[in-house]
């Protein structure tokens, strides 16, 4: 893409667009072709209406969760798609971890049922009135959901499986080549190694 | 190993050592990414049929389950259905470091680690992924093992069964099938 394509005025527009009807959310430009929105829980259904029906965004390409685990809450991504402008809208929204529930939006866009039960069974977050099948993609699942980043992997799989022994003199390889090679290590990497 | 009474091999083993190792079914069921390098193998550029490999569609007509990979514990519960239900001789190649040791998956929440806790294992093939030349020599290793009479791990499993069912109902957990399949 050259540079006098850069001109962001289509993606300056959708943010007007979205301000004009929601004065309480905030949007920016991230990019060329990339906008994205953050707005209230209370809010997000009707937001993402109003892109589908009146801006445009008729796809919906995803939705994605992360884990803010030091904040105390989640953050849902729904990622937007205009296919006539060509566009991509991140509409973020925060929701707490405690008893996390979101509003069911699978009557906006039907593929939203199966990324919802994904974060019902990888976060554990509830949709009140959301019908889908328990399970996704785990069979038997009785522990914490294991996206979660409080969900400590290791110790799961030490007591779930069996480790083959051999294991416990993994080098870091980082430091491994480093040496070899004699290679400095910058400093700020320094703090990822796992070397003692 | 059958043996007469005086401690060497019967002819008759022999002999069915020898046909058995040269016509051997292999289970046609793919469970990781490892798979992708049985479709060169038993194609033309490898051709694996030459030396009596071929694939077959169910487990009651296979001779040999090939686990091409990291198993997650919903597939085990397939891959043990399935390997109970193979008529025996039967034998168990596991292929890819996944099987051996978890391999990249090693501190994944929902990969076994060691397969031979699992099922008995008569060949493992290391490699993440092995190719088509390193399955077939594994394969090799099998058909070497059979004429000798060592690759009885089927047996292995009927006299420990218990054993290996305590180690299949620690992962999983929803028992669901019959107590014994075959
Ligand atoms: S050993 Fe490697 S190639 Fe084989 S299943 Fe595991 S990750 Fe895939």
């Amino acid at each position: 893409m050259t540079t006098e394509n850069n001109n962001l005025e289509r993606e300056e527009a959708v943010v007007v667009a979205l301000k004009a009807t929601f004065p309480d959310l905030t949007a920016r430009v991230k990019r060329i072709r990339r906008v994205e929105a953050s707005v209230s829980k209370a809010l997000t259904p009707s937001v993402l209406v109003h892109a589908k029906n009146v801006l445009g965004y008729k796809a919906l390409s995803h939705i994605s969760c992360v884990d803010w685990i030091e904040d105390e809450h989640f953050e849902l991504v729904y990622i937007l798609w205009n296919p006539d402008e060509k566009i991509q809208l991140l509409i973020k929204t925060l929701i707490s971890r405690e008893n996390a529930t979101m509003e069911n939006i699978d009557t906006i866009w039907r593929q939203a049922n199966t990324y919802q039960r994904e974060m019902r069974e990888m976060f554990g977050i509830e949709f009140p009135g959301f019908v889908g099948a328990k399970e996704f993609l785990l069979e038997d699942w009785d522990d914490m959901p294991p996206m979660r980043r409080d969900f400590d992997t290791k110790e799961f799989v030490k007591e779930a499986f069996f480790l083959r022994p051999g294991r416990e003199d993994a080098k870091d390889v980082r430091d491994t080549i480093a040496k070899r090679s004699k290679e400095e290590i910058p400093e700020f990497a320094k703090k990822y190694s796992r070397e003692k | 190993m059958d043996t007469n009474d005086k401690g060497v091999r019967k002819i008759v083993d022999m002999i069915t050592g020898f046909a058995r190792s040269n016509s051997l079914f292999m289970l046609a069921y793919g469970t990781g990414c490892g798979d992708i390098e049985i479709p060169p193998a038993m194609t033309s550029r490898y051709d694996w049929e030459r030396f009596g490999y071929r694939k077959m569609a169910t487990p009651r007509q296979a001779d040999v389950l090939l686990i091409s990979g990291y198993l997650a514990t919903k597939t085990l519960k397939r891959v043990i259905r399935s390997y109970e239900q193979m008529q025996e001789p039967k034998y168990v190649v596991a292929f890819g470091s996944c099987t051996i040791n978890g391999g990249m998956y090693w501190d994944s929440y929902n990969t076994i680690k060691m397969l031979d806790h699992y099922i008995p294992v008569d060949v493992y093939i290391n490699g993440c992924m092995p190719r088509p030349e390193a399955v077939m020599s594994g394969l090799f290793d099998l058909q070497e093992q059979i004429k000798k009479g060592e690759a009885n791990g089927a047996q292995k499993y009927r006299e420990n069964l218990e054993w290996y069912r305590g180690n299949q109902k620690k992962v999983i957990k929803n028992w669901v099938m019959p107590e014994y399949n075959w």
